[in-house]
Parts: C-alpha cells; sequence; structure tokens
C-alpha cells in the first residue's frame, strides 16, 4: 500500500516537474551500476548437510556404563527423511563376575574399546515449535531413526542394528541440539555362549547445517 | 579398523555428492549479490518452518521483491522488504519472476528428472554369501543407458570381516521405466579379516570379478529404490576360486 501511495506520488511528480535531461537525449543520467541477477538454482545456498558432535552414556550389558562420545553427519532428503551415519566411542567397563572374583581379566584393556558406525535412517514424526518464555519460538523434530552397521567390541567386529528416537531443536535456522536414546543389538560371544548384546545409549548433540 | 572403514565412507559420501556442495557452496558468506524474485501469483504463504506442517505467519502480495536466503530440501527461505523472514515451497518460488523478467528457473524433481539424471548415491543393505553386508555406492551416468559406479562394502560374517572395494558399470535398457531392470559387471578386491577366535588366522586379500542385475524403482521427488542380486567370482591363488553370491535392498538419491 506504502508502495502504491510512493508510486502515484513520484508519477505525478514527473508529469508536473519538467525534466531538462530527459529532452535532450533518453540516455539515463546514471548507468545503474548493478545488473539485474538472473536467478539460477545453483547459486541458492541449499544446506541439505547437518554436522554434529555427540556425547552421553552408553549403557554396555555385562560391562556397565561408560562415556559415549563421536560425531554424526546427516544428509536431509526431504522436511521428513533423512540418512545418518554415525561413529561413536565407549570404553566397556568390569563385569560382576571379575569384580567378585578379584584378579580375573575376561577382556584385555585394548578389547575394552568399543567403537561402533552405523548408517540409518530416520523419519520426522512430529515436526513442531517449542516456546521457550514469552519472546522465543524454536522449531523441532520429533523423530524415529534405525539403521545398520558394525561394533568392534571384546576383540570381535559384529554387524549390529540400532533403533532409536531423537528430538532436535533448533536454536536457529542452521544450528541445533539433539536429545537421543538409542537401543543398539548385536551377537556376541566374549562371555561364553553367543547371545545378544544390547546397549542402550542417551545421548545429546549438537550440530550445524551446511 | 573401524575407523578407516568410516573414514571410507565419508569420502565416497563426500566426494560424490558434490552438486549439492556446489550449489550456494560451503562457506556461502554476504559477498554473494542478493538473489531477488517478484511475486507474480496472487499471493505466496510464508511459514516459519521448512514442512508443510508449519503455521503460515504472513502471505506475501504479488508484485512484491522477495530475498532468496538459503534452500533446506524443498523449502526456500525468503526475506521480504519489511525485513520479515519465513519459509516458502520451492514449487511456489518456481511460478516467480527474477529481475531479468524470466520466469524462475528451480527443478521441481519428478520422474523426468529421474529419468535424466548425472550423478546418484545410495545406501544398501542385505547377504554377502550369507553374512550381513552394508554398502554404499556412488554412480555417474554416463548417458541415459550407461553408468559407472563405486561401491564400499562391509561384510561381518561369524568366522570373518571382509572389506570391499568395486567398480562396475551398468547397463540399463529401459531408462523411461519407472520400475527399471539393469545388468551390471565390474571388478573389485576384497580384505578378509578373520575372527580372532579362530585357531590360526590367515589375512588374505584378493581381487574379485563380479555379475549381476537389480532393480530401480522410482518413488518421489529424488529418492527411488534399488535392488540388485550379483554373483562374485573370488580370484585365488589356489587351485579353484571361490564363489560368493550377494542380495542387497536400499534407497538412493539423484542429482
Amino acid at each position: 500500500m506504502e508502495n502504491r501511495i510512493k508510486y502515484l506520488f513520484l508519477s505525478l511528480a514527473l508529469v508536473l516537474v519538467p525534466t531538462p535531461g530527459v529532452a535532450e537525449s533518453l540516455q539515463p543520467m546514471i548507468e545503474p551500476d548493478v545488473s539485474p541477477v538472473p536467478v539460477d538454482e545453483a547459486l541458492i545456498d541449499t544446506e541439505d548437510f547437518e554436522i554434529g558432535i555427540f556425547a552421553g552414556v552408553l549403557s554396555i550389558e555385562d560391562f556397565e556404563s561408560s562415556l559415549l562420545y563421536g560425531a554424526r553427519l546427516s544428509y536431509h532428503l526431504s522436511e521428513t527423511l533423512f540418512f545418518e551415519l554415525d561413529a561413536g566411542f565407549a570404553e566397556g567397563g568390569q563385569t560382576s563376575f571379575e569384580k567378585l572374583a578379584g584378579n580375573v581379566q575376561v577382556l584385555s584393556d585394548s578389547e575394552r574399546e568399543y567403537s561402533y558406525y552405523s548408517i540409518n535412517l530416520g523419519y520426522n514424526v512430529l515436526p513442531g515449535e517449542a516456546f521457550f518464555s514469552e519472546n522465543y519460538a524454536f522449531n523441532t523434530n520429533f523423530y524415529l531413526i534405525g539403521g545398520a552397521g558394525a561394533t568392534e567390541f571384546a576383540g570381535d567386529t559384529r554387524f549390529t542394528i540400532n533403533v532409536g528416537a531423537g528430538y532436535q531443536i533448533l536454536l536457529t535456522d542452521s544450528v541445533a541440539i539433539h536429545l537421543g536414546l538409542r537401543q543398539h543389538y548385536f551377537r556376541m560371544d566374549a562371555l561364553g555362549a553367543e547371545k545378544t548384546s544390547i546397549n542402550t545409549e542417551v545421548s545429546t548433540a549438537l550440530s550445524v547445517f551446511f | 579398523m573401524i575407523g578407516l572403514h568410516i573414514v571410507r565412507i565419508l569420502v565416497v559420501i563426500f566426494g560424490l555428492l558434490p552438486a549439492s556442495l556446489m550449489a550456494g557452496g560451503f562457506w556461502n558468506s554476504g559477498d554473494t549479490t542478493d538473489l531477488r524474485v517478484r511475486i507474480v501469483e496472487p499471493y505466496i504463504e510464508v511459514r516459519t518452518g521448512p514442512a508443510p506442517g508449519y503455521p503460515v505467519v504472513h502471505a506475501s502480495e504479488k508484485g512484491e521483491w522477495l530475498t532468496i536466503l538459503k534452500r533446506r530440501t524443498r523449502w526456500i527461505q525468503v526475506r521480504d522488504d519489511r525485513g520479515r523472514e519465513g519459509w516458502v515451497s520451492v514449487a511456489a518460488i518456481a511460478k516467480t519472476e527474477d529481475p531479468t523478467g524470466a520466469t524462475v528457473d528451480l527443478k521441481v524433481r519428478n520422474f523426468d528428472e529421474f529419468a535424466r539424471r548425472d550423478f546418484e548415491a545410495g545406501l544398501l543393505m542385505g547377504e554377502f554369501d550369507g553374512a550381513p553386508v552394508t554398502s554404499v555406492y556412488g554412480g555417474y551416468s554416463m548417458t541415459r543407458n550407461l553408468a559407472a559406479e563405486l561401491w564400499a562394502s562391509h561384510v561381518l560374517g561369524s568366522a570373518s570381516e571382509i572389506r570391499m572395494v568395486n567398480a562396475n558399470l551398468v547397463h540399463q535398457p529401459f531408462p523411461e521405466w519407472r520400475f527399471s531392470p539393469f545388468f551390471t559387471l565390474g571388478i573389485g578386491h576384497l580384505w578378509v579379516d578373520p575372527k580372532v577366535t579362530l585357531a590360526q588366522p590367515e589375512e588374505r586379500d584378493n581381487s574379485v570379478g563380479h555379475a549381476g542385475l537389480g532393480i530401480r524403482a522410482y518413488i518421489t521427488d529424488r529418492y527411488f529404490i534399488r535392488a540388485e542380486l550379483k554373483e562374485y567370482k573370488i580370484f585365488t591363488t589356489r587351485k579353484t576360486n571361490e564363489e560368493a553370491t550377494e542380495w542387497k535392498i536400499g534407497l538412493s538419491i539423484f542429482f
């Protein structure tokens, strides 16, 4: 509306006020120094990747709980689906048997190092907004995630399946924090008979879109 | 060992998704010229977030100019001349005009785009000789029928761990089909790492040759499902070569 009033006012001014320059030549008095920029898809900054670091607690079956840390890279296919590549590191503690028996070591120190990678597909089930005080609103996503990869622990590398859920809070349009809960399943035979080891991860991540 | 594998996967992913990174650049700061579009339709809805569920906070009218800030999946963040920011669908921006008066050239991904793709990348899982396998790949389409691909796979068997890289050619006789079959032929190399619990572990690496067939099924936007069956010949130094059958299924994206 404001633009239209300006437009009317200026058009009127153009008609009423004599402009000497126009009569002499049709060249514009001032050459514009910016040429119009055609909009091309390649010029638009696309932020479909998200890179982040995470830390939390991993409860390793039979081997206590441990600090967990790692990194992840996500690629957002659409507003609902994303691929995620994760790598995490933790360290197994002592089994109850080792504690009770005293001077017994089931695993060597290097075998207690726990590392995994997983390739996952995430699904944003509940996109939404969260409100902090009267002044701030953050976009959020509650997502389900699952995938497969490998875990190296107890001198063995095993195929691992993981499933979980997470809550993403976008602090700005490019920076997010995640709260996550995941379950990692793999077969292991370090304590005799082969069994499924179920390990629970609770973690917090900080990520940036690029 | 896993660390190496992760590095390899990252290299593959970063190496094969250059189109997306080049679009707009990695560290695109304020020195670029503003991209501006003018609304031609009666109005455009502006939302608080990049998904259809976010509330519409305002509408911009026909004739107004919007500055494009960035894109995330199928959404574009814009700022109007009053400084208000919000997210607009790519489909809506594709109906606006740029300062030269031309309609903005934004691709809305559909099946035609899929048939004309240049790059594809994906993640597949399945079984290799009875053991679980996880693979990532990237491919470049040289023609509509012929593509070259690079693969990295990790096989986790009960007796050994295998890491494998492969290069192959893919021939697709019917690129215009929504469910399009293909044939593949390639070579590669694998590294076998036996489990430490076994007596007399023997580390080895072998060259492999493989042939297979599979299908690509376009879903929507830029995703498709890919499934394939490959027959591997593992060239050993012994008298007989080994054979392995592999099947995999997974999700791919194209650019």
